[in-house]
This record gives structure tokens, C-alpha cells and sequence, in this order.
């Protein structure tokens, strides 16, 4: 007992230990931004005049309700991601929101108020088509909903099926969308292609067939593509060869076997060269018909507006130059917008007025483009009647780059949203330049003597300098303390940007997966440039370096960008500055091969930009930047510079040394057998990484010194074999120079995704173990013994001994999505582990808990290491949560950057959301904390200075007294 | 001077004190929450089935929480959402082993363990136990998750105050004793034959059985027997003083 109370005492000191958040601090240095990815569907909330909220469901699987004043989420609904959360289909009716997700497994259906789940069924399996609202006398109240080979009804109110139907010869027939004009009936259409469109019209009320008809279209092969139901249920498709529109009426008896043609040429119209037409229709109310006005898109910039009358088409207006086009409807007026062209620069939306393609006056609106973004891509349209019953709008532009603008007339954004960023692949931290006077400082110890008179006239000046600049920053201070506060602003731009005192500051360059590049202020999570790539594959990855730091005064600093189609493996670099976002002048060399690998060398050129080099697939090397002064270098040093290739398709890990002609040789390789298992990962360290103390001081006063290998690779495989009692996960750890395997683990029973952290001289992993179905941590650290063979420098090709090796497990008690560990300038604050868990939170876990030497019976030795006692299970606290409640949806990665100060480090976590932070892991012990108490100190400082003079006069007049006495 | 045995009582009260203090420390840890698990109910749908249940946060609206609840099966493999009644269904689950937790940033709930069979429609729920996993300590069924209260995320700032500072023990253990040493002569009359018997009563009535001789004067006793007439060892110096002093 008396032994359980110590440990928990030293368990409550350790946890006292440990730094968390404090209320006061929230929100101070950290700050959080939520996204929801490129959206697919958008609808405005209309039900409420004064609703202020537009649900969109995203590529991201996220359905979301945005403020449509300041684009802020009301909520946000985060579901699986890959397919099994694709959403498929949005509908909105009144309050209620239907999705259709996971290709049609599942219908939900929204209280779009309060952000709630109003039901949710499992569909009949079958992969979906198309879904719709079904009305009947003015009121809707069931959703229909068509799969390959079945059409269900379901109630809106709770999701349960009314009937559901097979669909007739579905493995001839394409069915491809679903139709309701509030008649009473539902029509399933459907395509054999080249041939004919099936219709078959059913009741609602019990799904019986009402009438089954074929009509031939032997030009016709899709139907979504190229047709559209306008009016009183006239179907209307366009045919790009002949070029004419056809035309069906859909109605309960209907007979006719063929389409009514009308070509185009009869309208007067045109269709660009190879060019697809394309319909747009618009059915204001799912209870009753949708409009006879319709948009035929002729061309890339030319719409027409159609109106279907009597039989007849009449051609409303033609738009050319036009983008975009888009109906919306407010009370009983439904409205046109189009998107045109206005200069290089700008777009400008017009409303007209749907019956008549009048334009409406005073509806112009200005789009500004944004030169570093994209092209638009879709607007959407939020009418609403002014109360001089005239129409007002506000539009909403999706944009190329995932960008959401929302602008009010005559064209002031309202807010935008970069929903790019949602999709962050990496990112790096860019210290910030000094300022002109910091410069100037720093010239002076930077320059070489120059005679001693010089030397103290340059130090007064500086030191003038500096007396002016404190000056000048207490005359703004007093002048900002008269102004109301409100009126301050500390706006950061990209001009006034300089480095803090202890560089906690930096630019954080994000790259997103569409190719947008960002520049963001880490301090207050403002976006201080972006520049859209617009020629980035879909499928690219990407790899950013840093070539030259904010470091080298007159250079500028500058970032290359990789970017690698994954397909073909062909490569072009982005050199940019990190600092202004503006392309480099600096060309990058033109790559026609395939690169298998890059490597950033410490090297410089003459410019202090970093050598690039780039290994192509016949194992060519070359350089970036390649000026003589670095194949010189470069020639001197190639004897000691190797590289490593993965194949992970091949199982193959290999070795390579330069030679001093840019060619390379093969010097070793490791085959691991595909059969048995797959290479998962392969990390290294990281080469920012600094290691304080090279050993570990045991409890008898020797040291255990750490064994520091820079080439030290962690390989991770998983094997084939999938079954739960044979799979298995391994670490190999590989010297990347000699391709010595230095050690070996695997893991029985157990199976990925594995989470790897490699620092110092330990890996950390994370598996999921199928014999107990739990995530457990394991930890390896490498030791070289009590004696180091070579304490002043690493050769790994001369190291004779290989290292101790220690190994520890641990359950954890939830699945992780990321894991990475804090890093700072110089290694002497304690490391902790950053756990991204699914939930939302952020964990730091002291790395004191993954040591394999902590000892699983206490003795006096290893409480004077403080080592901690043995447990199997490590805790999840909530106040070890850097984030406290600031939940990150689908953390992705987490970045840590050192900042100045050795106790702090720079956090970013990205995934759906971007949340930074500072994190202290041995508290902050080189600065005062935030909460230090001044008046104490002082209040005691100065009690004590009054007690002694008072004590001192009552000493003085005592001894007097005795004098006396 | 009389003053010791009073010194020494004050002593182990604090000592008692302290340890009482300790053990409500333990106390503490020893009290496993005790959380409830999910309802189940059975529907297959093919091979794959369904996990329901209910969430409640007592004296919470639940419109104010289900927007950013989730059901996570198994880290994000499976997802549900709250309805508007904090009930939930996580659908399309194969059979196996699943660990489901409701997840919100603002309330803390219990994971448990749904296990579903291969064949038989049976399956159960139970309190997670990672260490031994064949254990099972059934939920009732049906029962619903209940919020064990709000998440704390924050350490609470040390503030400074005199009463801290006088409350605390190092401090009272110094200032109490050195009180009463200064200021006991002073306040009581020692040389009053009256007041002495009347302290003495008191004494008697600290110590019950007045048979019983004192701990401290019995261990002088056997320390100094043991090593004879000679100087007392190190671990009777704090006692020895006093006894000797009365």
C-alpha cells in the first residue's frame, strides 16, 4: 500500500509537471481555421427570409452550413473519408437537407437549423443514379431515389420507403435520372445507347407502372449529358452532330415513338466546333413543373436563352461573351444570372428576368479576379426581394483554385474562403526577414575589422539607431493610447512584416493539393500571399525545400517547390520567394527525364542558395543551381556524398555514391521479399534536428552515451499476408551510407497504418495489434555503450560496434492519425510527442513515457535517472490536449518548427483545418511566463527593504537603551 | 516548563492530518468511473449491421451539443451522427470487435466495446479494458451513454494568497508551535498549583488508558536500555531532550 501511495504521489508530480494550457491563455498564441473543401453542391437556406445560412456538401466528404454575412461554418459535419462518405447528392426542402451518400448506401436527411440528424436509412445496395424531390398537390413529401436497377420512394418526414420497384430489363438498359413534376407521377428514364431511351412512368402512390414506352434516339448515348426536362414535362435533348434539339412530352399516355426534331439551324443557331452542347434547366419547386426557360450553351463563352412555348422555341437572349450562367428563384420571380467577361482583370454578373430575358436594372456586379488565383468555375445565386419588390442579390463564386467569394452589389467581397486549404499536402516555416535597422545591427559583427576608430564610430551609430527606433516605438505608443482603441489596428501585411525579438514569427508556405501555394503569418493566421500553379496535375506530389534562408541579407530567401506527377514521374520545380509568394527569376532547370530522388545539400553556391540535386531514372545527377563555382564544389565532395532509392514496388532499397563526373555507382542494396512483406515507409531524420547531449547520465553517475547515427534510415514493412494471426509489422533500421542493418523488430500479430517518428537515437512506432485489438506504441532506442568509439565525429563507414539496442511497448488507448515529435534550436528541452488523435485533439505525450528503460521494479538507481515506473497502458489526458477544444477535423500532418527561444516550439497541424501553436515541453524556462507575478515580487521586495530599516532603528535604539541602562 | 507534550500532540495531529490527506489522494484515483455503454439492437442488413444507441448529457439541451458530436467506431473507420434526440446508428458495420466512442469537444463520454458475431445475431456491449481484453463486465441492455461531464482541458493558474500562505502545512507546522512556545507561558500561569492539575487532567484525558505508558517515553526507554546508561542513539535525539527536560 505504502509503495502504491508513492507511486501515485510520483505520479502526481510527473503529471505536475507536465505544462498544459491555461484558460487565460486561449486563443493568445494559438488560433485555429476550420474548411470544408471544394464544394460540389451549394444550396441557400430560402425557407427563412432572413436565414443566413448556405449548406454546401464538399469533395472532402464535409457537409457544412456557412454565415452567409461573415462565411464563418454554423456547423459542420465531418463524415468518412474515400468513398464510403462521398456525397452524392444534395437536396434541400424547407428545413431538411437530403444527402446521399457512399455511392447510395445511405440516406440522410438534415435539420438544417440546428445542424442535427433528423434519420438516416440504409439503402438496398446497387450503385446510385440519381435522386430527387417528389411532390403531389403542392406539397413535397417523398424522395425518390435511382440505383442501377431499382427506384425506391421514401418519406421525408422519417426516411421509411414508401415502395420500391424493380427497374424493367436494367441489364440492357442504362437508367440514368428520375423525374417528378408534381403530377403524381415519377419517370425513370433510361438510355440504350445508340438506339432508344426507355421511359416508364410510375404512380406515387404505390410504384406501380403507369406506362412503359420506348423511343428511338439512335444519336442519343447520355442522357444526363445532353438532356434536360423543361415546361410541362417536356423532355429535351441536343444532338451535337446533326445539330438539332429533340424533343419528348412526358405525360401519362403518351404514345409517340419518336422525338420531335427541331435543328438548330431553323433557330438560327450555331454550335461552336467540336463542341458538346450542354442544358440547363431549372424547376423552382419540386411540387410543381420546372421553368420553359432554359439555357443552351453553344459554345465556351456563348449561352442562349430558350423558351419553350406552344410547341415552339423562341430564342430569348444571347449571351456571348459569357462564363458562367445560373438560375435562381425568390418568392414567385425566378431570375438569370450570367457571367461575363469584363476585362483581364474582372467579371461583371447581370440579372435578367427569366420570362422575358429582360435585363433588370441596376443588378450589375462586379467580380474582381484575383491575378494569383483562378478562373471561376460556378456561381451561385442568393436573390431576395427588396422591398420595392425589385430584386436584389448577392452571388457566391467558386473559383478554379477551390476559392469561395462571396460579394454583395456593386462588387464588395463580403469574405472569401480558401477552401484549398483544407487539402494542405506539406508545408515548411520561413523565418522573416530583419528589418532595415536589425540589418544594419547585425552588419556590424558581420564585417570584418576595420581599424579601431571606425569600429566604435560604427558601434555609436548603431547604438543611435537603436535609441532612435525605441524613440520612435514609445511616440507610437503614446500616440495609439489617445485613440480609441477600436481605431488601433495592428494590421500585418506583407510590408511591415519583420522578425520579432525571438523570432516566434515566421511565414508558414502551405501547398496545397490543387496546386495553390500559400503564404500565412503565423502569428495571426492571416494569409499574406497565395499564388494558384495552374498547369499542376491531379495527381501530383509535391516536396518543398528551402534553397536559401532569410539569412543572407541582400540575397532574397528562396523556396523550390517539386512537384512530380506520380503517373509518369516527369518533374518541374516553382522557385519562389517564401517571403512575397512572387516567382523567382532564377530559371529552373528543364527536366525531360523521370526523378527518382532529390536531396538538398548543405553546399552552397556563391549566392548562399543550397545545392539541389536531382537523380533521374538512368541515375543521372544533376544540380540546381549548376554554376561552375558548385560543380567545383560539388567535385570536391562527391566522394562523401551518397544517396538511397526506395522501389516499393520491387522491394528494393539501394545505395549510391556520386562520382566526381555527376555519375553515379551502386555501392549496396537490400532486397526484401515481396512475397512476405511490403515496404510501408522509409524515414530518416530530420536535418534541422540538433541533439543536445550525447549520452544519458545513469543513477551510478556513468553515462550510457546515445548512439547518434544522421544516416540512420527506419524502413517499415507490413506484410502480404493479411489474416490476423500471421500478419505482421517490421522496423528495419538501415545505415543509409553502408546499407549495414543495424537492427531488426518485427511485430507479430499485428498489422497498419503504422505511425513512425525517427529523432535522436530512438524511433517511435504505433501499430494496431490484432491479437488484442488495440493501438500499441513501441519504442527502440540505440545506445553505443559506456564508451564512445569516436566522440568528435560520425563516420558511418567506421564503426565498428554495433549499438545497444533496447525495445519497449505500450497500449495506447485510441487510434492515432498522425504523429510527429517537438523540435527545438538547440535539443536541450525535453522532446514530447505530438499525437494527432481521431477525435479532434492534439495530444503531447512526454517522450519520459516511451523510454525503454523506464524499469518495471523501482530501485534506487533508476529513481535518481527519474525514470518512471512501468505501466502498460499510457493515459490520455485532456489537458495534456494542446488545442483544449479547438478540435481538428482528419489531422493530416503536424509541422514543428524551432523558434528562438530554446523552451518554445512552433506547432501547425493541418488536415481539414490549420491550427498553430507554441508549445513549451519543459515549461518556458528561459523567459519570464505570462503570468509572472510583478506586483508579488515587488510588494515583497519592498516589505522586506521597510522591515530591515525599521528592525535596523528599533536595533539602534535598543542597544541605546542598554547603553543606558 | 511544561510545554513539550502539548508540542508533540500538535506534531501528530499534523502528522494524521497529512496522512489522511494521502489517502484521499488515493482515494481519488482508486474511484474508477463507472460508465454505462451503448444500446444495441439487432438488424442485419447482409453481412453488415448496424450499432445504435443514445447519448445524454444530463441538464443539456441536446440541439446545444449534437452539431459537433460524432460516433466513432474504431478511430475514424466507422462514422455516425447524433440525431436531434442524441440518439445514434452507426450503419454498415461488418461483424468484429469495435471500440465506440461519442466524441465532442465540449463532454467527455466512455468508450465501449461492441462486439458483433459472425454468425449469430448476438453481440454485446461491454467497458473497454485494454490490458485484459477477455474480460467482460457486461453493460445492462439496454442503456445509453451518458456524458461523464464536461472535458477539462485547462491547469488551473497558481494563484497567490495570504490564505494559501498561512494554510499551508510547512507553514502551519513552523508558526503554530513557535505560537504557542512564545506565547503559552505567557498566557497560562505555570507556577499556579491549580492551573497544573487541571492540565494534568486534560493530559489524562488525551490519553485514555492510563496504564498504557506513552510511545515516545517507552521507546526512550527501550533505546536507552538497550544501549545501557550510555548517550542515546540518532533516532531517539528528537525525544530524548524532552524527556529529559521534564
Amino acid at each position: 500500500m505504502a509503495e502504491l501511495i508513492l507511486l501515485w504521489l510520483k505520479c502526481i508530480i510527473l503529471y505536475n509537471a507536465v505544462d498544459a494550457v491555461f484558460e487565460d491563455q486561449v486563443g493568445k498564441f494559438d488560433w485555429r481555421q476550420q474548411y470544408v473543401g471544394k464544394v460540389r453542391f451549394s444550396h441557400f437556406d430560402t425557407h427563412v427570409q432572413s436565414s443566413k445560412k448556405v449548406i454546401v456538401a464538399t469533395e472532402n466528404n464535409v457537409f457544412a452550413a456557412l454565415n452567409t454575412r461573415t462565411g464563418e461554418l454554423f456547423w459542420r459535419h465531418v463524415d468518412k473519408s474515400g468513398p464510403e462518405g462521398n456525397i452524392d447528392a444534395l437536396l434541400h426542402h424547407g428545413q431538411d437537407a437530403i444527402l446521399v451518400v457512399g455511392n447510395g448506401r445511405l440516406l440522410r436527411s438534415w435539420d438544417v437549423n440546428v445542424g442535427g440528424l433528423n434519420w438516416e436509412i440504409v439503402l438496398d445496395s446497387g450503385s446510385f443514379q440519381k435522386a430527387c424531390l417528389v411532390g403531389q398537390q403542392g406539397t413535397v413529401k417523398h424522395v425518390a431515389v435511382l440505383k442501377k436497377n431499382i427506384i425506391s420512394l421514401h418519406y421525408l418526414s422519417n426516411g421509411h420507403q414508401k415502395w420500391i420497384e424493380n427497374l424493367p430489363d436494367s441489364e440492357t438498359v442504362d437508367y440514368q435520372t428520375v423525374y417528378s413534376g408534381g403530377n403524381g407521377e415519377v419517370y425513370a428514364l433510361g438510355i440504350v445507347p445508340h438506339s432508344h431511351i426507355v421511359i416508364i412512368a410510375y404512380s406515387t402512390d404505390d410504384g406501380e407502372i403507369i406506362k412503359q414506352i420506348s423511343v428511338e434516339a439512335p444519336w442519343l448515348s447520355n442522357i444526363v449529358a445532353s438532356c434536360a426536362v423543361i415546361g410541362q414535362g417536356v423532355l429535351i435533348c441536343v444532338d451535337s452532330a446533326t445539330p438539332s434539339l429533340y424533343m419528348y412530352n412526358l405525360n401519362p399516355n403518351m404514345d409517340d415513338l419518336q422525338m420531335t426534331q427541331i435543328p438548330l439551324q431553323s433557330l438560327g443557331l450555331e454550335v461552336a466546333p467540336d463542341f458538346q452542347p450542354v442544358l440547363v434547366s431549372h424547376q423552382p419547386n419540386s411540387a410543381h413543373q420546372p421553368l420553359s426557360e432554359f439555357f443552351l450553351q453553344l459554345g465556351p463563352d456563348n449561352f442562349l436563352l430558350l423558351q419553350f412555348n406552344n410547341g415552339q422555341i423562341v430564342t430569348l437572349r444571347d449571351f456571348k461573351p459569357a462564363l458562367l450562367v445560373s438560375f435562381a428563384t425568390t418568392g414567385e420571380k425566378t431570375i438569370a444570372a450570367v457571367m461575363s467577361p469584363k476585362n483581364k482583370t474582372a467579371c461583371s454578373i447581370n440579372l435578367f428576368s427569366a420570362e422575358t430575358g429582360r435585363r433588370l436594372l441596376d443588378t450589375t456586379l462586379i467580380f474582381v479576379m484575383d491575378p494569383n488565383g483562378g478562373k471561376p468555375e460556378k456561381i451561385y445565386i442568393q436573390p431576395f426581394l427588396k422591398k420595392d419588390d425589385s430584386v436584389g442579390y448577392r452571388a457566391m463564386v467558386q473559383t478554379e483554385d477551390h476559392t469561395l467569394t462571396f460579394i454583395q452589389q456593386p462588387g464588395r467581397v463580403m469574405w472569401i474562403r480558401e477552401e484549398a486549404l483544407s487539402d494542405v499536402v506539406t508545408m515548411e516555416m520561413v523565418d522573416l526577414p530583419l528589418t532595415g535597422t536589425q540589418a544594419e545591427l547585425e552588419g556590424e559583427f558581420g564585417k570584418k575589422a576595420d581599424g579601431l576608430m571606425s569600429m566604435v564610430f560604427k558601434r555609436l551609430s548603431s547604438q543611435l539607431i537603436l535609441l532612435q527606433a525605441w524613440i520612435s516605438h514609445l511616440w507610437k505608443l503614446f500616440y495609439d493610447a489617445r485613440k480609441p482603441r477600436s481605431q488601433v489596428k495592428n494590421e500585418v501585411t506583407i510590408e511591415n512584416l519583420s522578425r520579432d525579438e525571438f523570432n516566434l514569427q515566421k511565414m508558414m508556405v502551405m501547398v496545397t493539393a490543387s496546386g495553390k501555394l500559400f503564404g500565412i503569418d503565423s502569428k495571426t493566421g492571416s494569409i499574406l500571399w497565395r499564388h494558384y500553379l495552374n498547369d499542376v496535375p491531379s495527381n501530383a506530389a509535391f516536396k518543398l525545400m528551402v534553397q536559401r534562408t532569410t539569412a543572407h541579407f541582400p540575397h532574397p530567401p528562396q523556396c523550390t517547390l517539386l512537384i512530380k506527377d506520380k503517373d509518369t514521374g516527369l518533374t518541374t520545380l516553382h522557385v519562389f520567394n517564401p517571403i512575397f509568394g512572387k516567382k523567382s527569376h532564377v530559371t529552373p532547370p528543364a527536366l525531360p527525364q523521370p526523378i527518382l530522388q532529390s536531396l538538398l545539400l548543405p553546399l552552397m553556391d556563391q549566392d548562399y542558395a543550397k545545392v539541389l540535386l536531382l537523380v533521374d531514372d538512368q541515375y543521372k545527377v544533376s544540380a540546381f543551381p549548376s554554376t561552375k563555382n558548385v560543380l567545383q564544389q560539388l567535385q570536391e565532395m562527391a566522394s562523401s556524398i551518397f544517396f538511397y532509392l526506395v522501389d516499393s514496388s520491387q522491394g528494393r532499397l539501394s545505395g549510391y555514391r556520386l562520382r566526381t563526373d555527376l555519375s553515379t555507382e551502386q555501392i549496396w542494396e537490400v532486397v526484401i521479399p515481396m512475397e512476405i512483406q511490403r515496404i510501408v515507409s522509409v524515414k530518416g531524420k530530420r536535418p534541422n534536428e540538433h541533439v543536445h547531449s550525447q549520452g544519458r547520465v545513469m543513477g551510478d553517475r556513468s553515462v550510457l552515451y546515445k548512439y547518434l547515427n544522421p544516416n540512420l534510415l527506419a524502413v517499415v514493412t507490413e506484410s502480404t499476408d493479411t489474416h490476423q494471426e500471421r500478419s505482421f509489422v517490421g522496423i528495419i533500421l538501415i545505415d543509409g551510407v553502408t546499407g549495414r542493418i543495424i537492427h531488426e523488430a518485427v511485430q507479430r500479430k499485428a498489422r497498419g497504418p503504422v505511425h513512425i517518428v525517427h529523432s535522436e537515437n530512438w524511433v517511435v512506432y504505433e501499430y494496431w495489434s490484432t491479437k488484442s485489438r488495440r493501438n500499441e506504441f513501441s519504442v527502440i532506442e540505440l545506445y553505443e555503450g559506456m564508451e564512445l568509439y569516436n566522440s568528435t565525429v560520425f563516420s558511418s563507414l567506421d564503426r565498428p560496434h554495433a549499438p545497444q539496442v533496447l525495445q519497449q511497448s505500450y497500449i495506447f488507448p485510441s487510434a492515432i492519425s498522425t504523429m510527429e515529435a517537438t523540435l527545438t534550436e538547440k535539443g536541450i528541452t525535453s522532446r514530447h510527442l505530438l499525437i494527432g488523435l481521431p477525435s479532434g485533439g492534439i495530444l503531447s505525450l512526454p517522450k519520459m513515457f516511451l523510454d525503454p528503460r523506464r524499469p518495471e521494479i523501482v530501485s534506487e538507481q533508476s529513481r535518481e535517472e527519474n525514470l518512471i515506473p512501468y505501466a502498460p497502458e499510457l493515459m490520455i489526458r485532456t489537458e495534456w490536449f494542446i488545442n483544449y477544444n479547438q478540435s481538428i477535423s482528419r489531422v493530416r500532418g503536424i509541422h514543428t518548427s524551432p523558434s528562438g527561444l530554446e523552451s518554445t516550439c512552433l506547432v501547425v497541424a493541418y488536415g481539414l483545418d490549420i491550427y498553430q501553436t507554441r508549445v513549451y515541453p519543459s515549461k518556458q524556462f528561459d523567459v519570464l511566463k505570462d503570468d509572472y507575478d510583478y506586483m508579488l515580487i515587488s510588494s515583497v521586495l519592498l516589505a522586506l527593504f521597510f522591515a530591515t530599516m525599521i528592525s535596523k532603528r528599533l536595533a539602534e535604539v535598543k542597544l541605546l537603551n542598554r547603553a543606558w541602562r | 516548563i511544561s510545554t513539550s507534550p502539548f508540542g508533540r500532540f500538535q506534531v501528530i495531529l499534523l502528522l494524521l492530518a497529512f496522512v489522511q490527506s494521502v489517502l484521499v489522494v488515493g482515494w481519488c484515483f482508486t474511484e474508477m468511473e463507472a460508465g454505462p455503454g451503448a444500446a444495441m439492437s439487432t438488424q442485419t442488413n447482409g453481412d453488415r449491421f448496424k450499432i445504435e444507441g443514445r447519448a445524454i448529457v444530463p441538464g443539456v439541451k441536446t440541439q446545444d451539443w449534437v452539431s459537433t458530436a460524432r460516433v466513432l467506431v474504431d478511430g475514424e473507420e466507422h462514422v455516425g451522427f447524433l440525431r436531434t434526440d442524441g440518439s445514434f446508428a452507426v450503419n454498415d458495420v461488418p461483424s468484429g470487435s469495435y471500440v465506440v466512442e461519442v466524441v465532442t469537444p465540449t463532454y467527455r463520454f466512455e468508450a465501449v466495446r461492441v462486439d458483433i458475431t459472425s454468425k449469430g445475431k448476438m453481440r454485446y456491449a461491454r467497458l473497454v479494458n485494454y490490458i485484459k481484453t477477455s474480460e467482460v463486465i457486461r453493460q445492462p441492455y439496454p442503456l445509453q451513454i451518458r456524458s461523464s461531464g464536461p472535458h477539462s482541458y485547462f491547469m488551473k493558474r497558481e494563484t497567490w494568497g495570504w490564505t494559501d500562505f498561512l494554510m499551508n502545512p510547512m507553514v502551519m507546522m513552523m508558526v503554530l508551535p513557535l505560537l504557542i512556545i512564545v506565547l503559552l507561558p505567557k498566557v497560562v500561569n505555570t507556577n499556579d498549583p491549580e492551573m497544573r492539575k487541571e492540565m494534568e487532567q486534560s493530559m489524562n484525558m488525551l490519553n485514555p488508558n492510563p496504564e498504557l505508558p506513552d510511545v515516545s517515553e517507552l521507546m526512550t526507554k527501550l533505546f536507552s536500555g538497550s544501549k545501557g546508561s550510555s548517550k542515546a542513539g540518532s533516532s531517539s535525539k528528537g525525544t530524548r531532550p524532552a524527556a529529559k527536560r521534564r
